[in-house]
């Protein structure tokens, strides 16, 4: 019984994945310079819009919510609760986003180089899925016990945000065409 | 009669679709595909004629002609390989490697298991060995689908339609070869008519998709980076790290 359970499962899974493979249309080809513009932009983002510590820890600020609810009725008190619990998931939705963003610029160019590493492929699809993961965990979490339930985020982030920027200064690089022009800069410049 | 007409509608989509490939001049752009549809045609003709005058050779006729068939199957993933895999030689390494790592996978599991098994199972019947060599051809195909998708690979309507026809029709042979080594008898009035009318509707599939020759798109100029991959990784894994930390320090109370 144990074995036609099995074999079923195996047939149907394989029925399932054909017809989402096919679901997945009107997916451009990528690896060019949109590509190259598209991951430099991420990163722009989070270096610059939404990691910065001044910025998350403004949105989840104790000290709003607590003047807030010395100063005014329950009713603004939740009000002001459910936008900052918008704003927080926004956030994480949009950081989210960026990392997408990144990892698709990473299979654009990793698919076409011959002398990738299958390891290191693995061991970068198991942290992009981690990373996505977290920003799940932390989605949940916002949601069930609002944006105060994680008190060490402020602090947390202010450091990691530090961080992740100079590391994102480098990472730069890797996003600067063989024959650079001012393609980067001027599409950084208008974006 | 219904089984008279599956069979013919069998046979007039396979001669459809070597027709088509011959009259768009594209028999030799697929011609591990082709080779299949021949093969398939060749062991249908004769197997229907000894089918329907109830020859006891049809038994044998059908098994050889089964593992012929499913042998040459592997051409179609060949063709994933050639049409939509080999422009992308990094994603084609991966698949490369996972076909591999699948293939010793299942060698050491043929291995182990009748070691494990309790005694008896080990004999086992026609209808499981080929269940068993089309479990293999379905890890195969969904190995290299994953690869595909995971690469966002772009696939053309040829290929699409190939990959389509025969995974619908691996799949729905392997569920009919599980219900039916499990307890034949009450099924065999059902497969007689499952496998084969599955393998109409993929040939219908595979004949709408290769009406016409839709070569796989092409690749955009590769991103020509300063450094080189291993550049790539180190700095793309260095971000991940740090971001992962971030979030490890967020989450936790």
């Amino acid at each position: 019984m144990t074995q036609l359970i099995f074999f079923i499962l195996v047939g149907l899974l394989l029925i399932a994945s054909v017809f989402l493979m096919m679901a997945r249309r009107g997916r451009k080809a990528e690896g060019g310079a949109q590509a190259l513009v598209d991951a430099r932009h991420a990163l722009s983002a989070l270096q610059l819009d939404l990691l910065p510590s001044e910025l998350v820890g403004r949105i989840l600020a104790m000290r709003d919510s607590e003047y807030i609810r010395a100063e005014t009725s329950p009713r603004i008190q939740e009000m002001f609760r459910r936008e900052r619990k918008r704003i927080a998931l926004s956030w994480v939705r949009q950081v989210r986003g960026q990392i997408l963003s990144l990892r698709r610029f990473h299979l654009g160019a990793a698919r076409s180089y011959a002398q990738l590493s299958f390891r290191t492929e693995i061991g970068l699809a198991l942290d992009f899925a981690a990373l996505l993961f977290a920003c799940r965990v932390l989605q949940v979490m916002l949601y069930l016990r609002g944006p105060y339930a994680v008190p060490r985020m402020v602090e947390a982030t202010a450091s990691a945000a530090t961080r992740l920027c100079s590391v994102s200064e480098k990472s730069l690089a890797f996003l600067k065409p063989a024959h650079p022009g001012s393609y980067l800069d001027h599409s950084a410049g208008a974006a | 009669m219904l089984s008279a007409t599956i069979w013919w509608a069998g046979i007039f989509l396979e001669v459809a679709i070597l027709f088509r490939g011959f009259q768009g001049k594209f028999l030799s752009k697929y011609s591990f595909f082709y080779a299949y549809c021949m093969c398939v045609l060749c062991a249908w003709v004769p197997g229907y004629f000894l089918f329907a005058s109830g020859s006891p050779l049809y038994g044998n006729w059908y098994w050889v002609a089964q593992f012929i068939s499913l042998i040459v199957g592997y051409g179609i993933l060949l063709e994933i390989f050639k049409h939509v895999l080999s422009p992308y030689p990094g994603a084609e390494k991966v698949a490369r490697i996972t076909g591999l790592v699948v293939f010793a996978v299942i060698f050491c599991s043929a291995l182990i298991y009748p070691l494990l098994a309790p005694q008896g199972s080990g004999s086992g019947t026609m209808v499981e060995f080929e269940r068993d060599l089309r479990t293999v051809q379905a890890v195969f195909i969904f190995a290299i689908m994953a690869v595909i998708s995971y690469y966002r690979i772009p696939i053309g309507r040829n290929m699409r339609g190939m990959v389509l026809g025969y995974g619908l029709y691996i799949g729905t042979s392997l569920v009919s070869l599980a219900v039916r080594s499990y307890a034949d008898a009450p099924f065999t009035e059902v497969w007689r008519i499952v496998q084969p009318v599955s393998y109409d509707f993929s040939s219908l599939i595979w004949l709408v998709a290769l009406w016409s020759f839709h070569p796989n798109p092409a690749p955009e100029s590769a991103i020509k980076l300063e450094g080189d991959y291993e550049r790539l990784v180190t700095r793309v894994r260095r971000t991940l790290g740090t971001m992962r930390t971030y979030f490890v320090g967020t989450v936790r109370p």
